[in-house]
């Protein structure tokens, strides 16, 4: 069939306008996220950016805004963060090599299990808080401690941490892993040596960035009983502690305007974690790509 | 029923197939293989794509284990010892059994790393070791004066044909005694092609060589023995010169004389 030219001319025209449509609802799109975001930003840096000094970030919390400080809240975070990351990551990844490498048959308890991480990643963070309220505060007798948050935390962060696991030794192709078996590798070999190294880029940024919405959570932390109040620094796992959003959360709830403006640098202080954090996951994953010879 | 094996000439066996059946989950694969694979000889298998010729060879060092739904029934006898025997050691198998893959699959790590792989894996460590295996081994897969000034260079960026000597060499650099290719230039140029031939028809003097192909002039060119499978079932299997020339059954004929496939 041969289109004719008239014909042709209006479908191309057609296309072309249509292809014009779409570019603009799309990056409409992309507009109003930016710019829905740029006003938060701007809108908590003019409000806080005079408040960011050296004295803010070195003061405990007090009763006097203008003497108030982040200090307690900054290290509580830092260091529950840390310990999150270490109970989380060694058994989200061991638990994603498992399903991908060891349970491959498919049969309905894996499939129960895979059903099961992906709704785990949907419940929501609250709920994680009154778990670790009854297991690690009450039951396991851990207190209002770093290491009752970092525990409720990695359990909270645990199927993010398996799910982009997955995917990246998914990623990983069937070729590499026969070529090596075919030499005589054991499956623990295999996966030593050829799948992890070139999924960890990969494990390594999901990882990061699912740690880096830990920061950010304050509702199971308000149920498993963070004070707001520390005026020292948590010496062991097991001190009492607070992190930044429910210092945050506290300050906003306060009447006099200085806290206010205590919240909002808060807010900025809290931002400048996360954008260090997403920094370390390009970072790394950069290094260990260029290891890799791809 | 199984066609009767007659070799040419008096040649040890180092495979020995006998009632081989094979499935993927309810699909059969093979049926009733029976055949035998001569020491020190080129065997090629042919047929259409589909007919079951590379899931045979897989069975040959047990890398269809790894496959979730696979199962077999049968006996392999290699060297006289069935390869499936719950005492065997499927590792053993395939340190003994090399293989060569489709698509070349280097490594993504650096030549020298692609060809230490299997002989750290078994435990050298000695450097100077490691360097003359490696040097020995790119020497006899003819890759050798191509890369020599860049074995710390990563295996990705060498051309097709290069990849494939490389996992050649990788694959003599454990030893093995038998090397099974699988379709081994079906991705490369028609020189990269020659240049493999050459090479696997100089391996035979030291290996045991089993080639899937579904090129029949592939097959004319370098085996010694040829046996040609259609939908799982070994049709023929003789001489080289015997199946192409003179074969017995007119399926066998009509494939070589590219009537179908």
């Amino acid at each position: 069939m041969k289109l004719e030219g008239m014909h042709l001319q209006r479908m191309l025209r057609g296309q072309k306008r249509s292809e014009r449509v779409f570019k603009i609802v799309a990056g409409g799109a992309l507009l109003f996220a930016l710019v829905a975001l740029a006003i938060l930003i701007i809108d908590v840096f003019l409000d806080g950016f005079r408040r960011l000094d050296w004295q803010f970030l070195t003061s405990f919390p007090s009763r006097k805004p203008e003497r108030a400080g982040v200090l307690s809240a900054l290290v509580g975070t830092v260091y529950m963060m840390g310990l999150t990351a270490l109970l989380a990551f060694p058994i989200g990844v061991g638990a994603a090599i498992y399903l991908e490498e060891y349970a491959r048959k498919k049969n309905w308890f894996s499939r129960l299990i895979e059903v099961n991480i992906a709704n785990l990643a949907g419940v929501p963070s609250i709920l994680y808080g009154l778990l670790g309220l009854e297991l690690f505060v009450r039951m396991m007798g851990l207190g209002r401690s770093v290491l009752a948050g970092a525990l409720t935390m990695a359990l909270l962060v645990l199927p993010i941490v398996i799910i982009a696991s997955r995917e990246a030794i998914r990623v990983v192709s069937p070729a590499i892993k026969e070529g090596s078996f075919a030499l005589g590798a054991s499956r623990w070999q295999t996966i030593w040596y050829q799948v992890l190294p070139i999924a960890f880029p990969g494990i390594l940024t999901g990882s990061i960035l699912a740690f880096s919405r830990v920061i950010g959570e304050a509702a199971p932390m308000i149920t498993i009983g963070a004070l707001a109040f520390i005026a020292f620094l948590p010496d062991s796992p097991l001190s009492p502690f607070t992190v930044l959003p429910i210092q945050i959360f506290n300050w906003v709830s306060r009447p006099q305007k200085g806290f206010f403006t205590c919240a909002a640098a808060g807010i900025l202080i809290l931002l400048a974690v996360l954008l260090m954090m997403n920094a370390a996951a390009v970072f790394l994953r950069q290094r260990y790509q260029k290891r890799l010879y791809l | 029923m199984s066609p009767v094996v007659e070799l040419k000439e008096e040649q040890p066996i180092a495979f020995g197939i006998q009632d081989l059946n094979a499935w993927y989950g309810s699909f059969q694969a093979l049926k009733n293989i029976s055949m035998s694979i001569p020491e020190k000889r080129i065997t090629a298998i042919i047929g259409p794509s589909g007919c079951g010729k590379s899931t045979l060879i897989r069975c040959l060092n047990r890398i269809n284990d790894l496959i979730p739904d696979f199962r077999l029934e049968g006996q392999i006898y290699f060297k006289g010892k069935e390869i499936n025997d719950p005492s065997v050691d499927p590792i053993e198998v395939r340190l003994r059994i090399g293989m060569v893959f489709q698509k070349p699959n280097p490594f993504p790590k650096s030549i020298y790393d692609n060809i230490a792989y299997g002989p750290r894996l078994i435990g050298v460590k000695n450097g100077s070791r490691l360097d003359g295996i490696v040097e020995e081994s790119l020497k006899k897969a003819a890759i050798w004066n191509e890369v020599k000034d860049s074995l710390r260079k990563s295996a990705l960026a060498l051309s097709g044909g290069q990849q494939q000597r490389l996992c050649i060499a990788r694959t003599l650099a454990v030893d093995p005694e038998v090397l099974l290719l699988d379709e081994p230039c079906s991705a490369l140029d028609p020189i990269a092609t020659g240049k493999i031939e050459e090479l696997i028809y100089r391996l035979k003097e030291e290996y045991t060589v089993a080639i899937v192909t579904h090129n029949m002039q592939q097959a004319a060119r370098v085996s010694n023995y040829t046996g040609f499978l259609l939908m799982g079932e070994l049709v023929e299997f003789g001489p080289t010169e015997k199946i192409f020339t003179n074969p017995a059954d007119s399926r066998t004929e009509e494939y070589i004389t590219g009537r179908f496939g």
